[in-house]
């Protein structure tokens, strides 16, 4: 593969240098020594750690999960061993050169950023990605990432809290993503994640009942991808900050198009559990698409889709 | 009373199909050729995602199936295994439709498998497709002590049975019961644990198949003072403990990833009332 060798894949994400575009999405991806036995996380750009909250968090009870056309269903409510617990003892499992991004989510804005100083200096931590599709107790539940005002509190405050490079990450279930995007460049965010699952329901018809027991959960898988393209395009439309994007990438051909769309780099999520050495074979695809099209650098390809007319 | 276990060290690979045969109604047994194959521990469990269709790449159903390890074969070649299964599903369907050639994404093995208890008595309880993992238990507990193991094996009718030819070869001591009697006793596989355990000797109960299957054997052993270890089979979507989607309910009131911290537990830690 000595033409892929001649790829340059380094591209910068909000101030963090990668080694590749490739990284994977947080829940999708434990706290990475889990993939330990199928994929050297060396080889990738790096991961984005399951979403942390200040204290342990339980989970919803089953059914947790339920198949989609060619997605999934998840309603975990984030499971997690808390902050202190990752500094501790998931961090240090993992092998110098590794990139992590540490994912944060709270049910209050002080609550994140006690989290966000929390991680603030710890080994291997890159950077923080503020999970902002939690439902905000003050707001009535409302997602944070749902209300420009809201959303504008929280990333403010987190910036605050640290600085370590900031990606927020946005949800899909708003009208306008573009006016979430630019709430959170006038913040200080130093680029976006994009996009969370969509918000679903399945059946199970022959009990007549909801198949998850928190009824509604979160669609990924490639299901979703024209739909994160879509988001992708817009946010890059109305904002300079970088973008990390996902939504259903199985393929190097698949992340392209992100990269096409003006994704600085992007994130495999639900097909790590189909295939746990996706993101590798990810990064591979990306780099044999560039020798296969003449490209010698990846970044090359950030926002070179060529749109009719423009 | 316990020994430790070392799982087997899972792989990702692609493996071949070697044969797929019907065994009877929605019955079949899937050989798998798997480079790299590093063994299992009885109890253990693969994720199998059959490969594109032609030149299509297939994302629909998207997600892998978990399956017991049925058993090894001995190969010339890559290590073979054997899975049993039911087409009930769309998984399922891919899998029956699968041709010798075709390749199926493989990860495993997967789970922490059975526990060797010390007792006197072993007996194995399977129902339906639960049947499937609970052979190699039988061949190994007998390669231990070929006096002291029973294997109980439970379907609806003649047809839905699935090994018991197997089961039968390996010289194992064999009951049956189907529900339409059209195999061995009449009734429920419990009826026929019950009868077993009403016998002096102590006994450990292994359970595997549908959950109100394993829950009654829970409450027989425990009725009657004997040590149960049941096999879950809870949906997943990775199987290695990332997902989180096959969380179990313990008594103690925390979940249990199925696919991480079982399949296998002890019946008296598993709350229920609250499985789904």
């Amino acid at each position: 593969m000595s033409e892929v060798a001649a790829v340059d894949a380094r591209v910068e994400l909000a101030g963090i240098p990668l080694r590749s575009p490739v990284l994977t999405a947080s829940g999708t991806f434990g706290y990475g020594r889990e993939f330990a036995p199928f994929l050297d996380l060396r080889r990738i750009g790096g991961f984005v750690a399951k979403s942390l909250t200040l204290e342990p968090r339980r989970g919803n009870p089953p059914p947790r999960i339920a198949e989609a056309p060619s997605g999934m269903l998840n309603a975990i409510s984030l499971e997690n061993v808390g902050v202190d617990a990752f500094v501790r003892e998931k961090l240090p499992a993992l092998p110098d050169g590794v990139v992590v991004i540490a994912s944060i989510f709270e049910t209050e804005i002080d609550r994140y950023a006690e989290v966000a100083k929390r991680l603030s200096g710890a080994r291997l931590v890159a950077g923080l990605e503020v999970n902002a599709s939690c439902p905000h107790v003050k707001s009535g539940g409302i997602e944070f990432g749902q209300n420009p005002a809201v959303l504008a509190g929280l990333v403010r405050a987190v910036r605050r809290a640290t600085s370590l490079p900031l990606l927020v990450k946005l949800s899909p279930n708003v009208t306008d993503i573009g006016e979430m995007a630019r709430v959170c460049e006038a913040e200080g965010a130093d680029g976006l994640s994009l996009i969370n699952s969509v918000q679903a329901l399945e059946v199970d018809v022959e009990r007549r009942r909801p198949v998850l027991s928190n009824v509604l959960g979160g669609l990924s898988g490639p299901a979703i991808r024209p739909i994160a393209l879509r988001m992708v395009w817009q946010a890059r439309r109305a904002v300079k900050l970088p973008i990390c994007g996902m939504g259903g990438i199985t393929s190097g051909d698949d992340a392209v198009k992100f990269l096409l769309c003006g994704a600085t780099a992007v994130q495999v999520g639900t097909q790590n559990y189909l295939d746990p050495s996706a993101a590798g074979a990810v990064a591979d695809g990306i780099e044999s698409y560039c020798a296969r099209h003449g490209f010698r650098r990846v970044a090359d390809l950030i926002g070179a889709l060529q749109t009719p007319g423009r | 009373m316990t020994s430790p276990l070392v799982p087997g060290v899972p792989i990702r690979a692609e493996a071949t199909v070697r044969a797929l045969h019907g065994e009877g109604g929605v019955n079949h047994r899937l050989v798998l050729r798997v480079p790299g194959w590093p063994g299992f521990l009885a109890g253990q469990f693969v994720m199998l995602s059959p490969g594109p269709l032609g030149a299509a790449p297939r994302t629909d159903p998207l997600l892998p199936r978990p399956m017991a390890v049925y058993r090894e074969r001995a190969s010339d070649g890559d290590p073979e295994i054997e899975i049993l299964f039911k087409r009930h599903g769309r998984g399922t369907a891919l899998l029956a439709d699968c041709r010798p050639g075709a390749r199926v994404g493989l990860v495993g093995p997967l789970g922490r498998g059975f526990p060797a208890v010390a007792a006197p008595r072993a007996l194995l309880v399977a129902g339906g497709t639960g049947i499937a993992s609970v052979y190699e238990l039988a061949a190994r507990l007998l390669r231990r002590d070929a006096s002291g193991v029973t294997v109980l094996l439970g379907a609806r009718s003649a047809q839905d049975l699935m090994g018991e030819g197997d089961f039968a070869a390996l010289g194992v001591r064999l009951e049956i019961a189907t529900e339409d009697g059209s195999r061995g006793t009449r009734g429920l596989v419990t009826d026929l644990l019950e009868a077993a355990l009403a016998q002096a000797a102590p006994a450990h109960v292994y359970a595997c198949g549908p959950t109100a299957m394993m829950r009654r054997c829970a409450e027989i052993a425990s009725a009657r003072g004997a040590g149960c270890s049941v096999s879950l089979e809870n949906p997943m979507a990775c199987g290695f403990g990332v997902c989180l989607g096959c969380a179990a309910p313990l008594r103690s009131g925390a979940f249990a990833l199925v696919c991480r911290d079982g399949p296998v537990f002890d019946a008296s830690a598993v709350d229920w009332e609250r499985m789904p």
